[in-house]
C-alpha cells in the first residue's frame, strides 16, 4: 500500500502524467515506415470508438433532459408523432410554482451541501495542517481514528446515530445534517488535506517560524495559497456527496418543509401530494442533475484526485 | 487493513521528519525518535537537552504537540460523535427492546435470537449477496476496458474520460427517479425502443417482476458505476512505470502478453481496491431499490440496509434493527478482510 500513497499524486492528474503519453511516442516513433497515414488513421478509429462509447453513459441523461420538456401528458402515454415537436418548459413552471415548491426543497439541499462543504473543508484544514507538520503523542492513533470512520458505513450507524441526533436536538433539522454529512466526508478530506501540507517544502514553513509568525499567521498567510487544490478537492467531493445523498437525509429529516431535494422527488414518485405526475419527477431529476454536472465539469480535476485518494484510503 | 495503513503512514512521516530535521541541526530528530518510541522518557530527555542547553528545543516541542492536539480535535470530535459512539451505542441498543418511543430493558441476545427466524431479514441478506454477486464482475470488467480504453493521453480521452464519469458525478438517486419514469409500460423510453425493435412488449412492466426489476436495477448499476471502476484502474495503469513495458516489447512480447502478463499482475493492489469498494458497495445498497421497487413485488427485493431501515422507521423497534445493523457491521467486514487478505497474500 505504501508505493500506492507515494505515488499517487503524481498519477491522478491524469492530464499531465507523463508515462502513457511517452509510451505512445515511443510506440508510434519506433515504425518509421507509413507513420501518418498509420497514426491518423488509428487516431480516426479511436476517436470513433470513444465517441460511440461515451454516446452510452451520456445519451440516456442527455434524455433525460429533453424528456422533461416535454408535456405531462407525453410523458405519461405512449409517443407519438407529437412527443418530438411540441417542447415546453410546463413541467418546470407546475414545479416552482406548485403545491409541491421545489424551491425550497432546492435551496434546503444548497444549504446543506454548501454547510457541508464549508465544515468540512475547515475542519479538515486544521486537521491536515496538525498532522502534517506538528509532531505529537498520540499522532498516528489520532489520525487511524479518523480513518475508522471511512470505514464504518454509515448505513450501519444509522439507528443509534437516529436517537443521537434526536437527543441532541438534531433530528429535523439542515444543520444535523450537515454536522452528518462532515463526519463521513472528514476522512477523505483530512487525509487530502494532510497529503497537501506535506508537498510544501519544509523551508517555508521553517522561514515563517524563524521570521516569527504565528501558527494561525503561517497558516492564514504562507500556507493558503499552497494547499488551495486541497481545499478545492475536499470541498468539491463533499458538496456533491451531500447534494446526492438520500438515505440519511430520508432518516433524519421528516419535516418535509426541510426536505432535501432527492427526498421531496421521492414524494412526487409515490404521489404523496396527489396524483404521480412523471413530467414533475423528470423535471425535478433534471435540477438535480444539472448542478452536479456544472459543479464536476468546471473542477472535475480536483474531483478525482479526491476520489483516488478517498478509494485509496478505504 | 488499518494496521497496514498506519505502519506506512509511519514509516512516510519518519522519512519527511528526518528530512526536515537534518537541515535543523540534527539533535531534534533524534529527540523525535525518542520521544515517539518510548513515551515515557521525557526526563532523559530534558537532562540531555539541559547539558546541551537545548531547551528552546523542548519548549518549541511542547508548543508543538500542544498546537497539533488543538489543531486536529475538531476532526476527533467528529468521528468520535458522529461515527465511533454511535457504533458502541449500536451494540448497546441491540442489547435491548429499545422502542422509538417509550421505556426500554435489557432483553440480552433476544434480539439476535428473534434474527435468525427472521425471513424478510434472512432473505434480504440472501438477496443481498446475489445482488452484489451479479453486479461485481461487469462492473469490473467493463470498468477495466474502459480504462484500458482511455488510460493514454491520445487525443479526446480527456473528453471521453469526464463523459464516461458524469453518470457516477450524477449519482444513482437522481438517476433511478429517471428510470422509474423511462421503465413505464406504455409510456416509458425503454419499453418504447425494446419494442421497436422486437425485443419485448410495449406493456412490460419492468419493475413488478422480480426477475425483470432485478435485471434492469443491475443494468443501471453497472452503467452508473463502471466509470468509477474505470477511473480508480486507470490511476493504477499510469502508476506502472513504463520501461517495463519498453523491455518487454524488446523482448518481443505482444499487447496482450504485456497486458497479461505485467500490467494486470502489477495492478493487483488497485484491482483489490475497487473491487472492495464495488463489493462493500453493492452490499450496502439502499437507493435504487427503494426508489425503484421498494423491496418489492413483496419483500423478494429487499436489501439488507433496506430492511434495516424498514425496522427502525415504520416498525419502530430500533433495538432490532440495532442488531441488524451489527450484523452488517461484521458482514462488511469480514467481507473486506477476506478480499483483502486473499488479494494482498498473492501479492507478497
Amino acid at each position: 500500500m505504501s508505493t500506492v500513497h507515494s505515488h499517487q499524486d503524481s498519477s491522478v492528474r491524469t492530464g499531465t502524467s507523463g508515462g502513457p503519453a511517452a509510451r505512445a511516442t515511443r510506440r508510434s516513433s519506433s515504425q518509421p515506415a507509413t507513420i501518418s497515414s498509420g497514426r491518423s488513421g488509428r487516431h480516426a478509429w479511436y476517436i470513433a470508438a470513444g465517441a460511440a462509447i461515451s454516446v452510452v453513459f451520456v445519451v440516456p441523461l442527455a434524455w433525460e433532459v429533453f424528456r422533461s420538456l416535454e408535456p405531462e401528458s407525453a410523458v405519461s402515454s405512449a409517443p407519438t408523432s407529437q412527443t418530438f415537436t411540441h417542447l415546453t418548459f410546463a413541467n418546470y413552471q407546475t414545479l416552482v410554482s406548485g403545491q409541491d415548491d421545489i424551491i425550497r426543497n432546492v435551496m434546503n439541499s444548497l444549504i446543506v451541501a454548501i454547510l457541508t462543504a464549508a465544515i468540512t473543508s475547515l475542519i479538515a484544514v486544521l486537521a491536515g495542517y496538525g498532522f502534517a507538520l506538528f509532531r505529537f503523542r498520540g499522532s498516528g492513533v489520532a489520525f487511524g481514528l479518523v480513518l475508522l470512520a471511512f470505514m464504518i458505513p454509515f448505513q450501519a450507524v444509522l439507528t443509534p446515530l437516529f436517537l443521537e441526533l434526536h437527543f441532541m436536538h438534531l433530528l429535523n433539522s439542515l444543520i444535523g445534517l450537515a454536522l452528518f454529512y462532515t463526519t463521513f466526508n472528514l476522512p477523505v478530506g483530512v487525509y487530502v488535506m494532510r497529503n497537501s501540507f506535506r508537498q510544501i517544502p519544509g523551508e517555508l514553513v521553517d522561514a515563517a517560524k524563524v521570521d516569527g509568525a504565528s501558527v494561525t499567521a503561517t497558516l492564514v498567510s504562507v500556507l493558503r495559497p499552497l494547499i488551495l487544490p486541497g481545499i478545492a478537492t475536499t470541498a468539491l467531493y463533499a458538496f456533491l456527496f451531500s447534494w446526492t445523498e438520500f438515505l440519511g437525509a430520508l432518516s433524519f429529516v421528516t419535516n418535509d418543509r426541510l426536505f432535501t431535494l432527492p427526498v421531496a422527488l421521492s414524494n412526487a414518485e409515490t404521489g404523496t401530494y396527489g396524483a404521480v405526475n412523471y413530467g414533475l419527477l423528470l423535471a425535478g431529476s433534471v435540477i438535480a442533475m444539472v448542478p452536479c454536472i456544472i459543479v464536476y465539469v468546471a473542477l472535475q480535476r480536483y474531483y478525482v484526485r479526491g476520489l483516488v485518494s478517498g478509494a485509496l484510503k478505504g | 487493513m488499518l494496521e497496514r495503513k498506519q505502519n506506512c503512514l509511519q514509516e512516510s512521516r519518519g522519512q519527511g521528519l528526518l528530512g526536515r530535521d537534518r537541515e535543523a541541526g540534527g539533535y531534534a530528530g533524534a529527540t523525535m525518535t525518542v520521544t515517539g518510541q518510548a513515551e515515557s522518557q521525557p526526563p532523559i530527555l530534558t537532562r540531555l537537552r539541559v547539558g546541551r542547553a537545548r531547551s528552546p528545543a523542548s519548549a518549541q516541542a511542547r508548543r508543538d504537540t500542544r498546537t497539533g492536539l488543538v489543531l486536529v480535535t475538531p476532526a476527533l470530535a467528529f468521528v468520535i460523535i458522529f461515527a465511533l459512539f454511535p457504533l458502541g451505542f449500536g451494540v448497546y441498543i441491540s442489547l435491548t427492546n429499545w422502542p422509538l418511543i417509550g421505556a426500554y430493558h435489557f432483553i440480552g441476545l433476544a434480539n439476535y435470537q428473534s434474527l435468525l427466524h427472521n425471513s424478510v431479514f434472512l432473505q434480504s441478506i440472501v438477496f443481498t449477496l446475489k445482488y452484489t454477486g451479479i453486479v461485481t464482475i461487469p462492473i469490473f470488467v467493463v470498468g477495466y476496458a474502459l480504462a484500458v480504453f482511455v488510460r493514454a493521453n491520445r487525443p479526446g480521452t480527456t473528453v471521453f474520460r469526464t463523459l464516461i464519469f458524469l453518470p457516477y458525478i450524477v449519482g444513482l438517486v437522481t438517476e433511478s427517479y429517471m428510470a422509474v419514469v423511462e421503465l413505464q409500460p406504455s409510456s416509458g423510453s425503454v419499453n418504447y425502443v425494446l419494442s421497436k425493435a422486437g425485443l419485448v412488449s410495449d406493456t412490460t412492466a419492468w419493475l413488478v417482476h422480480t426477475g425483470l426489476a432485478v435485471t434492469v436495477i443491475c443494468v443501471l448499476v453497472v452503467w452508473f458505476y463502471s466509470g468509477f471502476a474505470m477511473m480508480l484502474l486507470m490511476a493504477g495503469m499510469q502508476n506502472i512505470p513504463q520501461d517495463i513495458y519498453e523491455s518487454a516489447r524488446v523482448d518481443g512480447a505482444s499487447w496482450w502478453a504485456a497486458e497479461r502478463k505485467l500490467t494486470f499482475p502489477l495492478l493487483r493492489r488497485w484491482i483489490a481496491l475497487s473491487l472492495i469498494i464495488s463489493v462493500v458497495g453493492s452490499f450496502l445498497a439502499f437507493n435504487q431499490f427503494f426508489i425503484m421497487t421498494d423491496g418489492g413485488p413483496g419483500t423478494s427485493t429487499v436489501t439488507v440496509v433496506m430492511s434495516i431501515y424498514d425496522t427502525a422507521f415504520p416498525q419502530m423497534d430500533v433495538g432490532l434493527a440495532s442488531a441488524m445493523s451489527v450484523v452488517l457491521v461484521i458482514v462488511v467486514g469480514l467481507i473486506t478482510f477476506v478480499q483483502f487478505h486473499y488479494l494482498q497474500r498473492d501479492t507478497d
